[in-house]
């Protein structure tokens, strides 16, 4: 029963507590507008990360929102960086938007991008 | 009675005039500011503009050494060829916290604007008797930049001629490689602002 345990904690540690990259809308009231189709990552030659959001605004009006990335190392702490502020991006009526950002360190590995209204 | 009646009245004036009447201050939340737009700059649109600036930085192959050693920064001259009282740090700063973190420059203070003036001072120490001569720096060890980043802050005011005006900003940025005197990567941000002609942007 120890062992089951001590395994169990060893497992819990290794995977179900590390942090994991996601895409999350603050609002749901902006899924009625936009919707993210895909999220494209890679990591460059020089050892950085790269993330890029390709959504689509389905509908016929020109929306904006805004957007923040929160970087995180391997052990979870958090990489502060300038692109973790909150920003503007345009989604035209009708279009595809794209939203790209590089880590801002090699040691950030894992990120959390928020979306969310301009003028809540 | 008539005494108390006076000290009581003033007392109470001068409590509303020291508590009641003063201005409300605010502090701002700098991490979701949902004040309104100022038609000058402020530190949100330098955010704005250091944020462009390095991620395009830190996208750009520039500031990758093939042996991934980091590149030795040299901060040249920002200008400030806006109506406003910008001290250019409030960008530079930003950029070069950002780039340092990053772990692909080092930047020096030995040469360029904002050097810091210990690094002369304190090999001036030479041949004082009352230092340690080991301990102070020997000829030979500043490490010389290999590129530079310079720029300029543009201002473009337009009136609207219906009593509005329309305010433009340019932060314009190039790293050269000093080397061989050639730009790897420039860089420009625009903001663009509208408001009364009565709004002043300086």
């Amino acid at each position: 029963m120890r062992l089951f345990l001590l395994t169990l904690t060893l497992l819990a540690t290794l995977t179900g507590c590390a942090s994991k990259s996601y895409v999350k809308f603050v609002d749901n009231s902006i899924s009625n507008y936009i919707e993210v189709d895909k999220v494209n990552e890679r990591t460059r030659a020089d050892g950085f990360k790269e993330i890029e959001i390709v959504g689509e605004n389905d509908t016929k009006y020109y929306k904006q929102f805004r957007y923040r990335v929160t970087w995180e190392d391997k052990d979870g702490f958090e990489v502060p960086s300038v692109s973790s502020k909150w920003r503007t991006f345009s989604a035209q009526k009708n279009a595809k938007f794209r939203i790209n950002v590089i880590a801002p360190s090699k040691e950030a590995v894992v990120y959390q991008l928020y979306i969310d209204k301009l003028n809540d | 009675m008539n005494t108390i009646k006076t000290t009581l009245l003033t007392a109470t004036t001068a409590l509303l005039l020291l508590s009641g009447c003063a201005d409300k201050v605010e502090r701002i939340d700098m991490n979701n500011d949902k004040g309104a737009q100022v038609i000058g700059l402020d530190y949100r649109d330098f955010d704005q503009a250091a944020a462009e600036a390095t991620q395009s930085l830190l996208k750009s192959p520039a500031l990758t050494k093939k042996d991934g050693s980091r590149v030795i920064l040299a901060i040249s001259t920002v200008t400030n060829d806006t109506m406003q009282h910008i001290d250019t740090d409030q960008l530079i700063k930003k950029i070069r916290i950002e780039l340092l973190n990053s772990g692909k420059v080092l930047v020096t203070t030995a040469v360029g604007s904002n050097t810091d003036s210990m690094n002369k001072d304190a090999r001036a120490l030479k041949n004082d008797a009352d230092f340690d001569q080991s301990t102070v720096q020997k000829k030979g060890t500043l490490i010389a930049p290999e590129m530079s980043l310079s720029g300029k802050i543009v201002q473009r005011n337009i009136n609207m001629g219906n009593g509005k005006q329309q305010v433009e900003y340019y932060f314009m940025l190039s790293l050269t490689d000093i080397k061989t005197g050639l730009a790897l990567w420039e860089g420009e941000s625009v903001i663009g602002k509208r408001g009364s002609g009565k709004s002043v942007a300086w």
